[in-house]
């Protein structure tokens, strides 16, 4: 086993620290940005940006392309039909 | 909350990069898989999807004229099912996205950038797209209606350049092996034709409405006749090989070699490409976005531009390690998970609006 892969293996136990900043910090320029011309907006539009920003920080923690998620589901959901194309 | 006007020309103009940018790279080699030397006949079939859908998307627009999917199965189904229901429209709009980035950054990596990592021109395309996106309609609707000549013409010249390379026969015997074989590709084909459910977003803002309908079955042929020819062309060349390659149309421009000066055109494909994959992605992230805001009622959708972008991002990476299991995903899921969302859905909606007016024009006369 070559390096990499056992970066990679070691990768699916911890949270990627590099990603994490990397994403904090295009959080904090786009809210820098943002905000500003956010000032006359609704709440409504406040409390959108803000939770869906969240939800990409709180994404950015995981180890996304090793982890189960909703295309994995729909991948197991068609499964029957993948080898009906199979054959 | 979308206040820019599109004509029905800009709205085919963008419509076709959208179908047959990421169609011509790669279809070839998977049509081939099932079809073999019948490839051509899929694209044929494969656009049945495509007239059926963008009829349902026409006639759901001329129930509900000023607004779209996201907006309208709310009145159709009711306030919950309808939020339900435009949830998975827009997580199929995103999830979508975040593929056909990864995708597009697969082939840049894969075929020319071998040493940068991918989650920079993940992230970069995405930027690109954003900025497009934050635009409007308009500059999205202009800068497909300025790539378009850039886009077609390199393929045309492309096609042209091959003919001394054909082998015709190639082709032959027709249908060897029965139907079934062209009907499985057309199956995996149908996946691209039913994003022509697309426009159901671009109708409320044509400038030029009654055209709509026109122009939506016009941008169906000439994708389905691109396709044809493109698989025919790849064909010729390569011969029953094109099943086994990942971007048949790359391989084939290697042919081309005119007075030792018209050589390596493969950079061509690499500009089509992208020109085409930034227009599709611009128009998806757009649809996203709009949606997105529609669904939860906001009062503009820049805002919320830049947090998705971040969401396309995580999805293009989302259950992916690698290149096979995208491939794999859009192989064996992305066909029928794609008809589902875009063709099959909107028909229910349409037959139970229909069903709905019906019933109150009719109780209106007794």
């Amino acid at each position: 086993m070559n390096r990499r892969e056992e970066g990679k293996r070691k990768g699916e136990r911890k949270v990627r620290w590099g990603a994490f900043f990397a994403t904090a910090v295009i959080i904090i320029v786009i809210i820098l940005f943002q905000w500003p011309k956010m000032k006359q907006a609704p709440k409504k539009d406040k409390w959108a940006f803000g939770v869906l920003l969240l939800i990409g920080w709180g994404l950015s923690m995981f180890d996304l392309q090793h982890m189960g998620g909703p295309t994995a589901w729909i991948e197991a959901l068609f499964r029957p039909f993948g080898k009906f194309m199979e054959k | 909350m979308e206040k820019g006007k599109i004509s029905s020309l800009q709205m085919a103009m963008l419509m076709y990069p959208t179908i047959v940018a990421t169609a011509i790279l790669s279809v070839p080699g998977i049509t081939a898989t099932y079809a073999k030397q019948d490839l051509w006949l899929s694209p044929i079939l494969a656009s049945l999807i495509g007239f059926v859908t963008v009829y349902i998307a026409y006639k759901l627009h001329k129930l509900y004229p000023e607004q779209t999917v996201i907006q309208f199965s709310e009145q159709i189904l009711g306030q919950f099912a309808g939020k339900v229901l435009g949830f998975l429209f827009l997580f199929f709009y995103i999830q979508t996205t975040g593929h056909m980035i990864r995708a597009y950054s697969e082939f840049i990596v894969g075929s020319f950038l071998f040493k940068t990592p991918i989650s920079a021109i993940i992230v970069s395309m995405t930027l690109l797209c954003a900025f497009a996106v934050h635009g409007g309609l308009e500059v999205v609707g202009r800068v497909a209606q300025l790539f378009f000549p850039v886009f077609v013409i390199p393929i045309i010249l492309l096609i042209l350049l091959l003919i001394p390379d054909f082998e015709i026969g190639n082709i032959l015997p027709i249908l060897e092996r029965g139907i079934m074989p062209p009907i499985k590709g057309a199956i995996v084909l149908s996946g691209w034709f039913a994003e022509f459910f697309l426009i159901i977003f671009l109708f409320p803002f044509l400038s030029d409405r009654r055209k709509g309908m026109k122009y939506g079955m016009i941008t169906v042929v000439v994708a389905m006749m691109t396709l044809v020819v493109v698989n025919l062309v790849v064909f010729f060349v390569l011969g029953i090989t094109t099943a086994s390659q990942n971007y048949p149309l790359m391989n084939v421009s290697r042919y081309i070699s005119y007075a030792d000066f018209f050589e390596n055109l493969e950079s061509i494909v690499m500009a089509v490409w992208i020109i085409g994959a930034f227009v599709k992605a611009s128009l998806f992230y757009y649809v996203t976005v709009l949606g997105t805001a529609q669904w939860l009622n906001l009062s503009d959708y820049r805002p919320i531009i830049w947090p998705i972008g971040i969401l396309i991002v995580q999805f293009s990476f989302w259950s992916l390690p690698s290149t096979m299991a995208l491939a794999r995903f859009d192989f064996e899921a992305f066909p029928l998970w794609g008809l589902l969302t875009q063709t099959l859905i909107p028909l229910f909606l349409l037959l139970i609006a229909v069903a709905r007016k019906r019933k109150q024009t009719g109780s209106k006369t007794s």
